[in-house]
């Protein structure tokens, strides 16, 4: 047997993981922890104008969740208060960088344009207005009642030209929303007095965005916005129609530092409950397994600081803050974890009492219960990833905490559980103490 | 657990070479239990049928408490400069509102430090005579305390998603399931999965708990335990299906010796899984005062407790029904081993023969339950009759 290539697996993990959590240790990296433990920083958004009403709030509401969690906010606490809409955000720590992330607000408007960079007087009694170009320059565009809500909520998605080769924003259009597009497209075909210049500028907060010329005076449905873009180009143009529909201007209102609801307390109590029941478990597996306990012992400690790794990287990189149903949740699925050694123990012990010795039994009894894991690990990494990919808010933290916790249970089942018994079995090691064992009454159970 | 291997002690001491444990929960360790699962689906039927139909009644005369972060409530920003979180949580005792799913944090900005203090909708008198004490205990007028309705901030577009993405999950672990073993067990599995968190549930709406964003994750949490709990029993079924194959037993047998075989691993998993989260539950709720979180961890252990219980009771036997009408398993018409021709399949992994099988459950039938439990016999007479057996040969193929 390669005995060599199991102590480069043994080695090699224990060395990386130790590794790994000592730099993060160095560089003070921990988790982001969450809102309920940790606190954060609130911003109040209140409406620019009176009259919003429950509905249009709860909308607000919906849509700056969603650009929070695009822009890589995850789970902010996000309600609303009277006539405010509320965002309390985990993991971020100065104001400015809490405003800058919350500015999601901004009206989207699409206007017909007149002309643009010629210079032309600008009639202010039709309503027209000259406005600045992202591109740089200005257009004097016509007054609309049409906004972003025209288009259907995050449809919008950018994709190649199969033909030109060229970037295409596609965008679909809200049932309420395709005859006011229509009508305004209509209008620019024909070249009408409002819009001579047949183009149709989409607004954001006074800057256009796009002024695409209109192509046909009937879109069935969907809209494709071609030109020179760029990929970066089309994405946030993209963006901009997939935020488009606050029925509200919002502005920042105020900025608070938010109390952790859960605390301290609670944290402690979950890592000192943890602890202890992890310290439980390790006893009852030592009394119940005697020297193969070396492993599971070892197994958690490298399983641990993977964890640790994990959800510092993670939580650094894409700001999903541990909250509290996360830390509690690592501690579930230290049963999980311990379960891949149970089944492989249990088979193990199966098969000494068949005749074998340890070290003929500990590779086949591997093999079959390394089936056995992946499909119940794969069965819930497709949990974590399904949930991941499709769900909002704490459900996606859970999700990726699954997945992580997961995927260190595969990594140190088949990089540390597999060599450390392979090779305690192969030297005798087990075998002895084993077999005079099995005369005597062993065995906690629940 | 005692009586779990009870039946079945009599007959030989000793089997497929080894001895056989005086006690049951010797057997269990050793892994020599029998017991009969697939004959006692019934019990378990009618125990899962008692417990839904409670919780589905349950569910639709009482429902379920939901907190504010599904239905919003009320919030009072009272200034802290006299006035901290204990203070919010006394008048709130004292006004008899439930403490339990409040949210009390300190927010602080330029214009101050206060506190905000929410809870469940009440009426217009409750909210303003809270007001009043608010603004007294404070000692600052009352118009100084903010009063304002907070909306849900768990949306319903969340809970559409949640259920989608689940919707999904279920249709992709299902075909995942199918692939890699096959659909009957794709169905039974996700069949106890659902079951579990139907009771679950139920067991919320019953209790009337605060149903929370992190009780939405331990129901999560229940689903995934389940599923992961019945795949490793199938996988041992799945195993011992492909092992006896060419002995053609009922499939009731295989789905018997596999879940016997796994039974111990299940009681240690469980007792493995369960331990840190009772921990949770006494320690961290009990005695260090964490309260938050002490009903996710009565969740979770509930949720572990029924997810290792279904995938024996409920997944196996759903299996081994759904399996009655697979034409390559069909039509093996000697009946079910039981008792010591099963305890041999268990401990030795292969079945006896076909004719010597319906030969020992004729003999079981008609002495078994005369029969006296056999008492402990010592050591050395166990070994001497071990060795009146052939060993078994040593190194037998696998599969």
């Amino acid at each position: 047997m390669k005995r060599s290539r199991l102590w480069t697996s043994l080695i090699g993990i224990v060395v990386l993981s130790v590794g790994l959590l000592g730099l993060n240790l160095a560089l003070d990296n921990t988790p982001i922890l969450g809102l309920d433990l940790k606190g954060g920083i609130s911003v109040i958004l209140a409406p620019v104008e009176d009259g919003a009403t429950a509905g249009d709030l709860g909308i607000i509401r919906d849509l700056v969740r969603d650009q929070l969690e695009s822009s890589g906010i995850a789970e902010p606490d996000v309600r609303v208060e009277g006539t405010n809409v509320v965002v309390d955000l985990p993991g971020v720590n100065d104001q400015a960088e809490a405003l800058s992330k919350v500015s999601v607000s901004g009206i989207v408007t699409l206007q017909p344009v007149i002309g643009c960079n010629v210079g032309l007087p600008v009639d202010a009694s039709l309503g027209q207005q000259e406005l600045p170009l992202l591109s740089g320059g200005t257009c004097v565009v016509s007054p609309s009642t049409a906004t972003g809500e025209v288009f259907e909520r995050k449809s919008a998605g950018v994709n190649i030209n199969s033909q030109s080769g060229q970037w295409i924003v596609d965008v679909d259009l809200s049932a309420v929303g395709e005859p006011q597009w229509n009508s305004l497209a209509q209008a620019c075909f024909s070249g009408a007095a409002n819009c001579p210049s047949r183009q149709l500028a989409i607004v954001l907060d006074g800057v256009i965005q796009s002024a695409p010329t209109v192509q046909t005076p009937d879109f069935g449905g969907s809209v494709q916005i071609s030109g020179a873009f760029t990929e970066d180009e089309a994405r946030s143009l993209s963006d901009v129609l997939n935020r488009g529909a606050f029925p509200f201007q919002m502005e920042p209102q105020r900025i608070e530092s938010v109390s952790a609801t859960a605390g301290q307390d609670s944290l402690n109590a979950a890592v000192i409950a943890g602890l202890i029941g992890l310290a439980l478990t390790l006893l009852a597996m030592i009394a119940y397994y005697r020297k193969l306990s070396i492993v599971i012992v070892g197994g958690l400690i490298v399983w641990g600081m993977t964890i640790f790794t994990l959800a510092t990287v993670v939580s650094q990189a894409t700001n999903y803050a541990l909250s509290l149903a996360g830390a509690t949740g690592i501690i579930v699925a230290v049963g999980m974890t311990v379960d891949s050694y149970v089944v492989f123990f249990e088979r193990l012990r199966d098969e000494v009492r068949h005749g074998r010795t340890m070290a003929n039994a500990a590779p086949s009894a591997f093999t079959a219960t390394w089936r056995t894991t992946v499909s119940a690990d794969v069965v819930s990494l497709i949990a974590s990833l399904v949930l991941f990919w499709l769900s909002v808010g704490s459900v996606k933290g859970f999700a990726l905490y699954l997945g992580l916790t997961t995927i260190s249970d595969l990594l140190v089942c088949y990089f540390f559980t597999r060599p450390a018994v392979l090779l305690l079995a192969s030297n005798g090691f087990l075998d002895r103490p084993w077999r005079q064992k099995s005369t005597t009454v062993i065995g906690a159970t629940s | 657990m005692s009586n779990l291997a009870e039946r079945g002690l009599t007959g030989a001491p000793a089997v497929a070479g080894q001895v056989v444990r005086p006690t049951a929960i010797g057997r269990l360790s050793e892994g020599q239990t029998a017991v009969d699962f697939v004959g006692r689906r019934r019990i378990s039927m009618w125990v899962s049928i008692v417990l839904l139909v409670l919780t589905m009644l349950s569910l639709f005369t009482r429902g379920l408490n939901l907190g504010i972060d599904f239905e919003g409530g009320v919030s009072w920003d009272v200034p802290a400069a006299a006035f901290d979180e204990n203070d919010a949580i006394t008048v709130l005792s004292d006004n008899g509102i439930s403490t339990e799913g409040s949210r009390i944090q300190r927010r602080a900005s330029e214009s101050g430090e206060f506190i905000k203090v929410q809870v469940e909708t009440q009426t217009d008198e409750v909210t303003e005579a809270l007001r009043i004490e608010f603004a007294n205990v404070a000692g600052v007028a009352h118009d100084e305390v903010n009063v304002n309705l907070v909306s849900s901030s768990w949306g319903s577009e969340i809970t559409e998603k949640a259920v989608r993405a689940l919707v999904i999950f279920m249709l992709v672990v299902g075909l995942f399931i199918s692939i890699r073993f096959e659909w009957r067990m794709a169905l039974s599995s996700i069949a106890a999965m659902i079951h579990d968190v139907i009771i679950a549930v139920g067991l919320y709406s019953m209790l009337q708990f605060i149903v929370t964003p992190a009780t939405v994750i331990a129901f999560l949490t229940i689903l995934g335990y389940s599923l992961y709990d019945t795949i490793v029993v199938f996988d041992r079924i799945r195993e011992n299906e492909t092992r006896f194959a060419a002995q053609k037993p009922p499939y009731d047998d295989v789905i018997n010796v596999s879940v016997n075989q796994v039974v111990m691993r299940s009681l240690t998993t469980s007792f493995s899984s369960v331990v840190p989260v009772v921990s949770l539950l006494v320690v961290g709720a009990g005695i260090l005062g964490a309260t938050t979180l002490s009903e996710f961890a009565l969740a979770l252990l509930i949720g572990m407790l029924i997810g290792v219980y279904s995938s024996i009771f409920v997944a196996s036997p759903l299996l081994a029904v759904l399996k009655h009408h697979d034409s390559n398993w069909k039509s093996r018409n000697i009946p079910r081993a039981v008792g010591e021709p099963l305890r041999e399949m268990v401990m030795g992994g292969a079945m006896g023969s076909r004719r010597r099988r319906v030969v020992a459950a004729q003999a079981e039938d008609t002495d078994a339950p005369a029969e006296p439990a056999a008492a402990p016999v010592d050591g050395s007479t166990q070994v001497s009759a071990a060795l009146s057996h052939p060993p078994r040969p040593r190194k037998k193929r696998r599969r």
